[in-house]
């Protein structure tokens, strides 16, 4: 069966849905191939229809749906006087805005804490921006000096620990012989008088014995902690 | 409410092709279905399909109170494929919708009779099926399938007339 032009364009919708069976489909695509009037149609068609599919949505208006629903449940009932005063109270119970006010309390709570105010003694004074200033500028200088206290307390010991192990690691590469003996109830460092230390050691030991002391003096806590 | 707002709107706004009576006829469908929905029966191929049909009677009155305005043959005649040119004469915003692809063919669409227009609608840019086509519009299958078929030809051959080639 040979299709005419007239039954192209009938058919035009139905070969782009799909609708045509295999042999029909076929036929239609002969004939739109060779036909200067069909061929050219047919792309037209095609993009236009591709071109809709793609096109997308127009925003609705903002508005719409709140006009639509105040045509069709009325508008909305705006409480006066008492009513309102109630609806607010009953708002400020809920627990939305409890949460909200609980959290801004304790923000502001710590604010003018790290400021300096004094909670027990209030004092309109320690609020003014410039006694806020100067107090907090304090805090930050002693926190600063805190800080590097704590961390040259901390190159200390790492530099005594770092010493003690070279120091093992010494002793452990002499042999058995050269080894000073220890002896419980002398000092650190210095041996018996058979077999005399050498000065170099002897010198090492004095050394740690005087920085141990030191750092035992200056921050107990550090040393109790790197040794426990 | 959103989903089908959004649904209503563009329906409107392309079969009228302007944001303002698309918008107040968004307004009457919805004020329609709210007070005739006990009317509305699951015979009726689902909620979305009865509110479109609510939808289409509307367009079509909205078209029919009109229609003087537009200088063009009556709906009720042997239907025209395409509508008076006078009567769409461009406003500023139509001829800024021209400089780009979609917007020339909303221009072709309102060029189109509203029955090929409503037809080209809900399938090509609703994606409705035939089924649900044929039900919303009242008219069987083939009426619909002639109608969508005459309805994309048209608009082709009017993007053509305006310069628009297949890309």
């Amino acid at each position: 069966m040979t299709w005419t032009c007239d039954q192209i364009e009938a058919r035009l919708s139905d070969y782009l849905d799909g609708l045509l069976a295999g042999a029909e489909s076929a036929e239609f695509e002969r004939h739109a191939e060779g036909c200067a009037q069909c061929g050219p149609l047919l792309a037209s068609v095609k993009s236009l229809v591709s071109e809709m599919h793609a096109m997308k949505e127009v925003e609705v208006p903002p508005r719409l749906v709140y006009t639509i629903l105040d045509q069709t449940l009325g508008p909305r009932e705006t409480a006066t006087g008492w009513k309102a005063f109630l609806n607010f109270i009953r708002e400020l119970a809920s627990p939305k805005f409890a949460y909200g006010a609980a959290s801004v309390m304790a923000t502001l709570v710590i604010l003018v804490g790290a400021s300096g105010f004094s909670w027990r003694k209030p004092k309109l004074a320690d609020l003014s921006p410039t006694s806020v200033y100067r107090k907090a500028d304090q805090k930050i200088h002693l926190g600063k000096a805190q800080v590097v206290k704590y961390i040259s307390d901390l190159r200390v010991v790492y530099e005594i620990q770092s010493r003690l192990r070279q120091d093992q690691g010494d002793l452990q590469a002499q042999p058995e012989e050269t080894r000073p003996k220890s002896a419980p109830e002398k000092d650190p460092g210095q041996t018996d008088d058979h077999t005399h230390a050498q000065p170099r050691q002897q010198n090492r030991a004095n050394e740690m014995a005087r920085q141990m002391e030191m750092l035992a003096a200056e921050c107990p806590m550090i040393l109790e902690r790197s040794y426990r | 409410m959103r989903r089908h707002s959004r649904r209503v709107f563009n329906v409107c706004y392309r079969f009228v092709g302007n944001r303002t009576e698309a918008e107040d006829i968004s307004q009457e469908v919805f004020l329609r279905v709210y007070k005739t929905l006990g009317s509305y029966r699951s015979a009726h191929g689902g909620f979305t399909t009865w509110m479109t049909s609510v939808t289409r009677n509307l367009l079509i009155d909205h078209y029919r109170r009109t229609k003087r305005d537009r200088l063009t043959d009556s709906l009720d005649d042997a239907m025209p494929v395409v509508e008076n040119k006078e009567s769409t004469a461009r406003r500023p915003d139509e001829q800024a919708l021209l400089g780009e692809l979609s917007g020339q063919v909303q221009m072709a669409l309102t060029r189109l009779s509203p029955e090929l227009r409503e037809a080209v609608i809900l399938r090509d840019l609703q994606q409705l099926e035939y089924a649900a086509i044929q039900q919303v519009l009242g008219v069987p299958e083939g009426t619909v399938k002639s109608r969508i078929n005459r309805g994309r030809i048209e608009l082709a051959r009017l993007l053509q007339q305006m310069g628009v080639r297949p890309s």
